[in-house]
């Protein structure tokens, strides 16, 4: 088996002659612009995260300015962590998979009515103007001109550029899908079109409800939580799935046990997934039966979550060839993440639990354990993965990629116990009515400055990803030997 | 799973479901809600914003409140801390948002849920201080301080009436005063009407209840 084949699935049509240099050569340019992009803006939002979690030690830091308080830092960091890092690297997974799951090249003979060159440069424009959105919406909430729509901040003309850029890269996406020339379709094909697809619609919806047309607001609450859930569990989750599922078998030189349960947990992920953002409202000013959903459909995601873990983690695999493997490392971490996520969500669904700590930081470590837990890691494996491929060389510095695995590790992990702690703290003080409001803020100080550590190791990893990236890049140029295997 | 239509008409299908829940539902039925009859003076609830207020929600989305303050008294059947901690007579129902030009829900409370910020502190001089320098009146204080709302100015003649009345370190130079601009006596008035504290048929308020 050569090295660059992918993930070949059980081709039974068998007349299969993919040029693979072809098709990684054909997506090099997008795949490096969205990645390279991704991390700085990684970069980018950890500084700002960090620069967040000391104001609330000292909130006197950088303080007087308007642009730099923390009720315009804060959305900024999360909005570059969902579409400057998250999405942009999920695009960039999503191009090369699905080039190479479908065995074209884009721009190719095979991709139907859409010249080559032309398609070619219609994607690369795509991903400038993403970047250009990201930048302008970025700057638009540091001025002082959010929508004060949480995840939503950016203005209407950045967010209809952002829109426009993916649909000019997912159309392609699901064109490529519809004239395959790899007969039958794998799961980690299904999971990308269904993310394709959904990304533009929960956007669209969201945006032209809350923000370019906002409907009036006694209807808003299940929107902005639907949105919200349906980012995460159906945009940027079954990308990362979509990851798992096509790079796992072969890194692990393993297969996949049982078809059956794969095909389950994509249709049970598809329909739990757009309600999971629920948990949000629990007791809000929502019908009941809404609360009672978003409690159900908490605990019911744990389900297809299982499924998939199982179904990924059941292949057989030897522990040398994991520690042999970045990629594997980063994928089996990011499921880990994936099923801790699922329990918290469970967890954090039921009713008293919500009641105590829904506004407390437990609900930030939900989501910071979706964001860079179960849909970080994959995507980071992605990148480890696709680069060497795409570049024809082993272009990473393997002291740099250690580094960056174990600070990246250690980092969320603490970050998210840290918050998990402080949560549950201030969620039990919350609960007793005597204990001031103000006494519980001072609780919570000692969490707040060790969040401040952590996120400075997630500052450090990212950083050295960079390195990393930027060494990859420029390796042509500045080394003349290939680094060692 | 060979063709793109059924796979395509699939995931629709399933995806349907949330959105009809979700976003159909709301819009159909929580967008139509509409203000009922105050019995005692002809107005009605949830009553309706000034022009400052109106323009004050603006400020408050540009300036992130919402990271840190939520805007909505739970259901007694989930908690009844909301309502215990004085943050609200009766919980928040969808009616009460009907008047906003963006439900500021929030997620997190780093500092306390702002519903009925109205009726607990009704004074427009201490939540200018409060937004000029929160530790002034508020000890310790996380809160950030918004001084950008507010200029510093050299007194001309007499001193106006609307500069805070500033004491210790906060307070400016001689001969100087500290004004609040019109986008923070905008936030002040929306503020100020911040109040669930009327009844609703879904949401009554109980007899011996503070309400005014
Ligand atoms: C970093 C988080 C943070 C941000 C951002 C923030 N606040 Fe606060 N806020 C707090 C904390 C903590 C308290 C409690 C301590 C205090 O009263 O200062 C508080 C208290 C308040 C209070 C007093 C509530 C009461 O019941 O006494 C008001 C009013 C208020 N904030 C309004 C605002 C407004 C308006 C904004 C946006 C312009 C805002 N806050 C932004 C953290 C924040």
């Amino acid at each position: 088996m050569s090295d660059h084949t992918l993930p070949h699935h059980d081709d039974k049509s068998g007349h299969l002659h993919v040029d693979i240099k072809a098709i990684d050569a054909s997506v090099r340019l997008p795949v490096i612009i969205l990645f390279g992009n991704a991390i700085h803006w990684l970069v980018i939002a950890s500084l700002l995260s960090l620069i967040v979690s000391v104001k609330l030690i000292a909130p006197g830091f950088l303080g007087g300015v308007s642009f730099l308080t923390y009720g315009r830092l804060a959305p900024m960091a999360r909005d570059l962590m969902l579409y400057g890092w998250a999405s942009q690297a999920a695009l960039g997974t999503g191009i090369w998979l699905m080039a190479r799951l479908c065995g074209r090249p884009l721009g190719g003979e095979h991709s139907g009515g859409f010249g080559g060159e032309l398609l070619r440069t219609l994607v690369i424009s795509a991903t400038v103007l993403w970047n250009l959105a990201v930048l302008l919406g970025t700057l638009a909430i540091l001025a002082g001109y959010s929508s004060g729509v949480e995840w939503l901040e950016y203005p209407s003309w950045a967010s209809a550029m952002l829109l426009l850029s993916f649909l000019l890269i997912g159309i392609w996406a699901v064109l490529l899908f519809d004239r395959r020339g790899t007969g039958r379709a794998v799961v980690a094909q299904w999971y990308l079109v269904a993310a394709f697809c959904w990304f533009p619609w929960v956007y669209g919806t969201a945006n032209l409800l809350l923000v370019w047309k906002p409907i009036q607001a006694s209807a808003q609450g299940p929107i902005q939580s639907w949105y919200c859930g349906s980012l995460l569990a159906l945009w940027l989750l079954p990308v990362a799935l979509a990851s798992a599922y096509a790079l796992l078998p072969r890194l692990l030189g393993s297969h996949l046990n049982r078809r059956n349960l794969a095909t389950l947990s994509f249709w049970m992920l598809l329909l739990l997934g757009g309600w999971n953002g629920m948990d949000r409202l629990i007791g809000g000013p929502v019908p009941a039966w809404m609360t009672s959903a978003g409690v159900v459909a908490g605990v019911l995601f744990l389900i297809p979550v299982f499924m998939i873990s199982m179904n990924l983690l059941g292949m057989d695999r030897k522990e040398a060839i994991v520690a042999g493997s970045i990629s594997a490392r980063f994928l089996l971490m990011g499921l880990y993440a994936l099923i801790c996520v699922g329990s918290i969500g469970a967890l954090a669904s039921l009713p008293s639990v919500s009641g105590a700590v829904r506004f407390t930081a437990f609900t930030e470590a939900k989501t910071q354990l979706w964001i860079l837990g179960a849909i970080s890691l994959p995507l980071f494996a992605v990148l480890y993965e696709s680069f060497p491929q795409l570049l024809g060389r082993d272009c990473w510095s393997p002291v740099l990629t250690g580094r960056h695995y174990i600070l990246t590790l250690v980092g969320i992990a603490m970050l998210i116990s840290l918050l998990l702690l402080g949560g549950l703290f201030t969620g039990i003080a919350l609960a007793d009515p005597t204990v001031s409001f103000l006494n519980i803020t001072s609780y919570s100080y000692p969490f707040h400055l060790m969040e401040c550590v952590a996120q400075l190791l997630l500052l450090i990893a990212a950083l050295i990803l960079g390195a990393n990236i930027t060494r990859a890049l420029a390796g042509d140029y500045l080394l003349n030997k290939q680094p060692r295997k | 799973m060979h063709r793109l239509t059924t796979l395509l008409s699939g995931i629709f299908l399933v995806f349907l479901t949330s959105w009809l829940g979700l976003v159909a539902y709301p819009a159909l039925h929580l967008g139509r809600l509409t203000p009922v009859p105050d019995p005692d003076n002809g107005g009605s609830f949830p009553p309706t914003y000034g022009g400052q207020a109106i323009a004050g929600q603006r400020v408050y989305a540009t300036e992130g409140c919402i990271s840190c303050h939520s805007q909505q008294v739970r259901q007694s059947s989930v908690t009844t801390s909301d309502v215990d901690r004085g943050w609200g007579l009766r919980p928040s129902v969808a009616r009460d948002y009907l008047r906003d030009s963006t439900a500021f829900l929030g997620s997190r409370r780093l500092g306390q849920d702002l519903s009925n910020v109205g009726v607990r502190r009704p004074d427009a001089k201490w939540h200018l201080i409060h937004l000029y320098h929160p530790s002034a009146v508020c000890e310790g204080s996380v809160m950030p301080c918004f001084s950008h709302l507010f200029l510093i100015r050299k007194i001309q003649g007499q001193p106006s009436d609307e500069a805070l009345n500033l004491t210790g370190d906060d307070a400016p130079k001689e001969g100087y005063e500290v004004v609040p601009t019109a986008e923070a006596k905008n936030l002040v008035a929306y503020l100020l009407a911040l109040r669930h504290d009327y009844p609703l048929p879904e949401a009554p308020v109980k007899k011996n209840g503070a309400a005014k």
